[in-house]
């Protein structure tokens, strides 16, 4: 119950941040605070997995697929953060009210 | 007291995390902002690790705290030059964002609630040993796929943030 509560408490904080945030750097970093309430459910989940007689290949599985989830997190992380160089190189600034162009 | 040890650990991580990811959310200023992720990071792997999961805590350390934070300080100092003054991060509102987010957070309990019964327990650690076994097993197409997903990455990072050659 606690694990549930605090996994909804940090994804409900990070998407705060995501609406509230200005700066394209904040906006990333709580789009991982976001990512972080889920993965930690997902391991949660898993370790009640382990209690049970035939669920020990199971939680094994959910550690591998948690695993993925942050290879695919870090990637994500990498490519946000170029893109974001890259725009603010261009626009020599990184607040997203004054991104309005889509043109390259 | 055996029982009480790991609850006030869980609940001092769980502190800890939040503290973090409110300080990220909330700061004004760049670098505590870094700080407050690097605290949220570090308590994420502290919670893998008391779940049993020890090998994720450590790649959580490696490839996050190690990584993506290393990664979130460079961009703050490539973009937010320190001969510009200090920036401030200012939050566009906190009224609509945060009925937001608290709506949605709620419904989201609600939708989990059924599966409190499953949380709470926790007993040893598969170790990475299983681990590989499962990743080169069942997992492989998943694992090829993270891989394949990597290098583009990689390939895309370079292109962005080689310029264009002027």
């Amino acid at each position: 119950m606690t694990l549930i509560v605090l996994c909804c408490a940090i994804f409900a904080i990070g998407l705060f941040g995501v609406l509230a945030r200005k700066d394209t750097v904040a906006i990333l970093a709580s789009i991982e605070v976001m990512l972080g309430g889920p993965l930690l459910l997902l391991v949660g989940l898993g370790s009640a997995a382990r209690s049970g007689a035939t669920a020990a290949a199971g939680a094994v599985r959910v550690e591998g697929i948690a695993l993925l989830v942050i290879v695919v997190i870090a990637a994500e992380a990498a490519v946000g953060l170029a893109l974001l160089v890259a725009v603010a190189r261009k626009t020599k600034s990184t607040a997203l009210d004054e991104l309005t162009e889509v043109k390259g | 007291m055996t029982d009480s040890i790991p609850v006030a650990l869980f609940w001092a991580l769980g502190a800890v995390a939040l503290i973090g990811a409110l300080t990220t959310v909330l700061a004004r200023e760049v670098m505590r902002m870094a700080l407050g992720l690097g605290a949220f990071l570090l308590a994420l792997a502290g919670l893998f690790a008391y779940f049993g999961f020890g090998f994720l805590a450590l790649a959580e350390l490696f490839v996050y705290v190690g990584g993506v934070l290393i990664l979130i300080l460079f961009a703050i100092m490539l973009v937010h030059r320190s001969g510009e003054g200090r920036t401030e991060l200012v939050l566009r509102d906190v009224y609509v964002p945060g009925a937001a987010a608290l709506l949605l957070g709620v419904v989201l309990f609600r939708m989990l609630e059924p599966a409190r019964s499953l949380v709470g327990t926790i007993t040893a650690a598969g170790g990475p040993g299983e681990l590989s076994r499962v990743l080169l097993g069942p997992l492989l197409a998943q694992f090829e796929v993270a891989g394949a997903l990597l290098l583009v990455a990689l390939v895309a990072v370079v292109v962005m943030s080689g310029g264009d050659g002027e």
